[in-house]
């Protein structure tokens, strides 16, 4: 049996596009026929549960109780991937609970697969959490993915401030999202469909639907690209045979454009 | 073999090589055999081939994302006809980046819509490049380069390659200046013209006949192209190299 796989998704601050990153990789792991689950800790409203209604719950990641319908049932569940997408100020927070409830300790131990994509923002406060963030996760896969959501570089024009925060690990890899089309993105919101069912002009509910051929085009060459990303750090091995697959740095630097 | 309607794609990377005269040619050509056609005209601050024919064709921009849709959306949901593309030099590159990422061939072609480039061509390096750049970039799509002889006398076969052998050289011959002020009439129409004949045959009388017999051979060569390409045969030999093929 593959060993359960966590995948959490956030940061520390808002408005970065982790539900975006996050709704990718449910797309992802469906075309891959990996069963999912996902969990949206924007309680009470959600994002992603708008988007992937089937296979997400909303849950308040601070209350033991929902902690307990996430982790409790990790080895129970039909589904091989939890991915959760915690909401802007909640990731420092949700590891030290991992930590606290011995998550991370059954991490270390191989029994289960930790995956953190840590989205980042294009301030040096956001940059700050990165060491933070990363002493939670020395056991799992961390990927650091770069927004570019406002074109924005990170500070690679100022190569001390950029090497203080990124070339510290040494192993970290960047990847370049492409920016997707800004009125193909609005027009999957107003669809509030996944990206994938937008790409294939279906309703949520698999009825035909009558979105442009042109924003279609749009979202699957940018998905495409997404996926490339994933693709290229082997994510879909790493929650295939629980978090050994070969290659990758434990470190790694994700850039992504919406 | 299914009917294909042709999407015919006027384009250059340059100002003033002819293609919205060429447009107009293989507009009336189409409408003189009563067949189903719509048109597009890309260059919206000056779109002559609109004013050629209001009724016919449509001006859009496609600069951004709203125009790109009020074409592409339209040519792939619009019931299959003859369709004109006249594609100014200004949004060139940005037409065939968008076609590009959009996968708008492949749909087309699912759609039963054959996209085929005429590139006018010129003698400028850049041209050459660009038109190299774009058999690049476009793959399997057709592509046949247009010899406009007003623009150049010389034409190097081998700068200007067809997707296949078999597709040759589109040439559009000079004609002389003195009636050139004819043809350029907003009102003018080749089509009218040729059967009306007042005072027997002219220089554009037999100037109209050479390229209408162009673009019938075009058509004939581009069917036995498919032909060929569907049965295996020799005509789908791709022309890697004109010079070995003409």
């Amino acid at each position: 049996m593959t060993k359960p796989t966590v995948v959490v998704v956030g940061a520390d601050k808002g408005g970065v596009g982790k539900t975006t990153v996050a709704r990718t990789l449910l797309d992802y792991f469906t075309a891959h026929h990996v069963p999912t689950r996902a969990f949206d800790t924007e309680s009470p409203k959600g994002t992603l549960q708008r988007f992937h209604p089937d296979i997400s719950d909303v849950v308040d990641v601070t209350s033991v109780s929902d902690q307990m319908r996430i982790f409790d049932t990790l080895s129970t569940t039909d589904a091989s991937v939890t991915v959760i997408d915690v909401r802007a100020g909640l990731l420092s927070p949700t590891l030290r609970s991992l930590r606290d409830i011995g998550f991370l300790e059954a991490v270390k131990k191989g029994q289960l697969t930790f995956v953190v994509f840590h989205i980042l923002g294009s301030s040096i406060a956001s940059l700050n959490e990165i060491e933070d963030t990363s002493t939670f996760t020395t056991d799992g896969k961390y990927y650091l993915v770069k927004n570019f959501i406002n074109n924005t570089s990170f500070f690679e024009w100022d190569q001390p401030t950029y090497a203080s925060y990124f070339k510290k690990f040494k192993d970290a890899v960047e990847i370049t999202i492409p920016k997707l089309n800004e009125m193909a993105y609005e027009q999957v919101e107003l669809a509030s469909v996944p990206f994938l069912t937008f790409v294939a002009n279906k309703g949520l509910k698999g009825e035909a639907a009558n979105y442009s051929f042109v924003l279609r085009g749009y979202v699957r060459h940018w998905l495409g690209n997404v996926w490339g990303e994933y693709d290229r750090i082997k994510l879909n091995d790493i929650v295939a045979s629980g978090g050994t697959a070969a290659g990758g740095p434990r470190v790694q630097v994700v850039r992504s454009a919406q | 073999m299914p009917q294909q309607v042709p999407l015919y794609i006027i384009a250059s990377p340059r100002p003033r090589v002819g293609k919205t005269l060429i447009a107009r040619l293989l507009i009336e050509f189409i409408r003189a055999s009563d067949r189903a056609l719509i048109g597009y005209d890309l260059e919206p601050r000056e779109p002559a081939l609109a004013g050629h024919f209001p009724d016919l064709v449509s001006t859009v921009d496609i600069a951004d994302t709203r125009g790109q849709m009020a074409l592409f959306d339209r040519l792939i949901t619009s019931p299959p006809c003859t369709t004109i593309i006249d594609l100014g030099y200004g949004p060139f590159d940005k037409f065939f980046a968008v076609m590009t990422e959009i996968g708008f061939v492949q749909a087309a072609r699912r759609r039963l819509i054959e996209p085929i480039v005429l590139f006018v061509s010129d003698p400028a390096p850049a041209t050459v490049r660009s038109y190299a750049e774009l058999r690049r970039q476009l793959g399997t799509t057709t592509v046949v380069p247009v010899h406009n002889e007003s623009v150049s006398v010389m034409f190097t076969k081998a700068d200007f390659p067809p997707t296949r052998a078999e597709y040759g050289v589109i040439r559009i011959p000079r004609l002389s200046p003195i009636v050139r002020g004819v043809i350029d009439r907003p009102s003018f129409s080749f089509g009218a013209y040729m059967t009306e004949r007042q005072g027997g045959p002219t220089e554009i009388h037999g100037w109209i006949a050479t390229i209408f017999a162009e673009f019938r051979e075009l058509e004939l060569r581009l069917l036995m192209g498919k032909l060929g390409a569907a049965l295996g045969g020799n005509a789908a030999t791709p022309a890697g190299d004109l010079r070995t093929a003409r």
